[in-house]
């Protein structure tokens, strides 16, 4: 694998009903490093992480996986590159009709065919990995929202995947927890060399796990690099973004009372 | 007028894209039903079974219910009926075969939709909003396989199921209130239903029942995946799935007849 970036993007651009909303995107995230993907809401970062994990099909660009084009791959293929990937949303997505346990197992049930004994001792790994031993029992609504993240993340682990993405995974969390998830995070980096896409818009937890950032604003890359780049960046939006600063968008006179008025066209 | 037209156009068409939809869906499950297990994602039997007792099953004691019910009132209504002309003897002759072509279908039908067809969609959309489809589709695991065929099966199995059982359920009460309003046996009667009712009567509306199956899961799954804007958004497209599906089943069910009648 040495050599193959695990994700790279080239000139992706995405546009829904003509507003654009991905610009030009090129992003590399090399074999066993931390990639954090910034942005505020709006930032495309949601549509960006869609086309990564195969979910939307470029437009326009190229998104090559381990290196496989994702729009040249047929069906096996796929579903070959599907076990090697990780995915924690940031709802959880956990099936709310399984307890914890067959949610952490239910990739194992459909593509292998180890007996039952082996995959509940596999489960009772992950879910201790993340701190949920003695959990597999409980379902979903059972769980607080951090429990839920943890065992949201042993799933994506189960099938022990090259390619882990996560969705906001300190989002909704109380500070402590948060910490507490960003050292799991970290922690799984260092036991498995796994490839890590993490998406969010929490500083702190950027700037801790990172080994490279890529902040993204309006469908557009600002910048992308380690965290000192990031830091000294001279980009005002990056700096608006980094220090929390809000944005006043310059207002056209003409453009606001239309907007107002509610005319289309120059008819004010 | 012209943005009139406009929406009934594009009103038309989304009406359009999603009879395709459904087809597509359709055709889908067909074919992971055929070849799942050769592309190592076989349509898993526990899965259908959970579905069928939950379809069918479950449903058994309403179906008694209603079907009960609907036999004696299409009993007292055919008697009263045919009393104006002296023929309510001949009562078992129209009971038998509007009950087994018509009202056990229709109303096993009616019933599966708002019981079954509004839990599917409710259950995909409450899932789509949950992101629980995606993370299937990003673990490799196919939503149509996994969530739709299933589905499909135990509907294909248990409507024409339930529907056999509503048939002999509201042939029985239909029995009992005739036996004792035209001082008949109820040996009689069930030698009058042997006289009447044919095998070709029980498939007419046996058979319906199974396009009802395929029209209740077809409407049920495209108004869970359209689900959006959270709870509001599921409420919404719940009540139009039983909706659509109750309006598709009396639909198909004219042209059966209509069809099934002309041969």
């Amino acid at each position: 694998m040495s050599g193959v970036p695990a994700i790279e993007v080239e000139n992706l651009s995405v546009s829904y009903d003509g507003h654009s909303v991905l610009r030009n995107i090129n992003l590399r995230v090399e074999p066993g490093e931390i990639m954090v993907i910034m942005g505020g809401s709006g930032s495309g970062k949601s549509t960006l992480l869609r086309h990564l994990l195969g979910l939307e099909t470029p437009q326009s660009g190229t998104v090559r996986l381990l290196g496989q084009d994702i729009r040249r791959m047929t069906a096996p293929q796929w579903q070959d590159l599907r076990k090697k990937m990780g995915v924690a949303f940031q709802s959880g997505a956990l099936f709310g009709s399984m307890n914890v346990g067959e949610n952490v197992m239910l990739p194992l049930r459909e593509h292998t065919k180890l007996d039952d004994a082996t995959m509940r001792i596999m489960m009772r790994l992950k879910l201790d990995f993340v701190n949920l031993s003695g959990c597999d029992h409980l379902m979903p609504s059972q769980l607080s929202g951090g429990m839920i993240k943890r065992a949201s993340l042993a799933r994506a682990l189960i099938m022990d995947p090259k390619l882990l993405f996560l969705d906001e995974p300190s989002s909704g969390l109380d500070p402590v927890v948060a910490a507490a998830l960003d050292e799991l995070i970290l922690k799984l980096k260092e036991a498995t060399g796994l490839s890590l896409v993490v998406v969010t818009h929490m500083l702190e937890s950027a700037f801790k796990i990172a080994d490279r950032i890529t902040v993204l604003d309006r469908g557009e890359i600002l910048v992308s690099g380690t965290i000192e780049t990031v830091r000294n960046s001279p980009n005002e939006r990056v700096q608006a973004l980094l220090n929390r600063r809000v944005e006043h968008l310059e207002l056209n006179p003409e453009e606001y009372l239309r907007r107002l008025t509610g005319t289309q066209g120059a008819r004010v | 007028m012209l943005a009139a037209a406009e929406g009934v156009g594009r009103r038309v068409i989304a009406g359009f894209t999603e009879v395709g939809l459904a087809a597509a869906l359709f055709i889908e499950s067909l074919m992971w039903l055929a070849t799942g297990a050769a592309r190592r994602q076989p349509v898993r039997f526990a899965a259908v079974l959970e579905q069928s007792i939950e379809i069918g099953i479950r449903a058994v004691p309403i179906v008694f219910v209603l079907s009960f019910s609907i036999g004696t009132m299409v009993a007292i209504q055919g008697i009263h009926s045919l009393r104006i002309f002296g023929a309510e003897s001949q009562v078992t002759f129209g009971v038998a075969l509007s009950v087994t072509r018509e009202f056990a279908p229709l109303i096993t039908g009616i019933l599966v939709a708002g019981r079954s067809g509004s839990a599917l969609a409710a259950r995909l959309g409450t899932m789509k909003i949950n992101e629980e489809i995606s993370a299937l589709t990003v673990m490799g695991i196919n939503p149509v396989r996994y969530l739709v065929a299933p589905a499909l099966v135990a509907m294909l199995l248990m409507l024409p199921a339930l529907t056999w059982f509503a048939d002999v359920v509201a042939l029985l009460g239909a029995g009992l209130y005739i036996a004792a309003d035209l001082d008949l046996s109820f040996v009689a009667y069930l030698d009058q239903l042997r006289a009447v009712c044919t095998v070709d009567d029980i498939l007419h509306g046996v058979g319906k029942s199974a396009l009802f199956a395929v029209l209740i899961t077809l409407v049920g799954v495209i108004n869970g995946v359209q689900v959006s804007g959270g709870a509001e958004g599921l409420g919404r497209l719940t009540t139009r799935s039983v909706v659509h599906a109750i309006s598709a089943i009396v639909i198909a069910d004219m042209i059966f007849a209509y069809l099934a009648t002309r041969g």
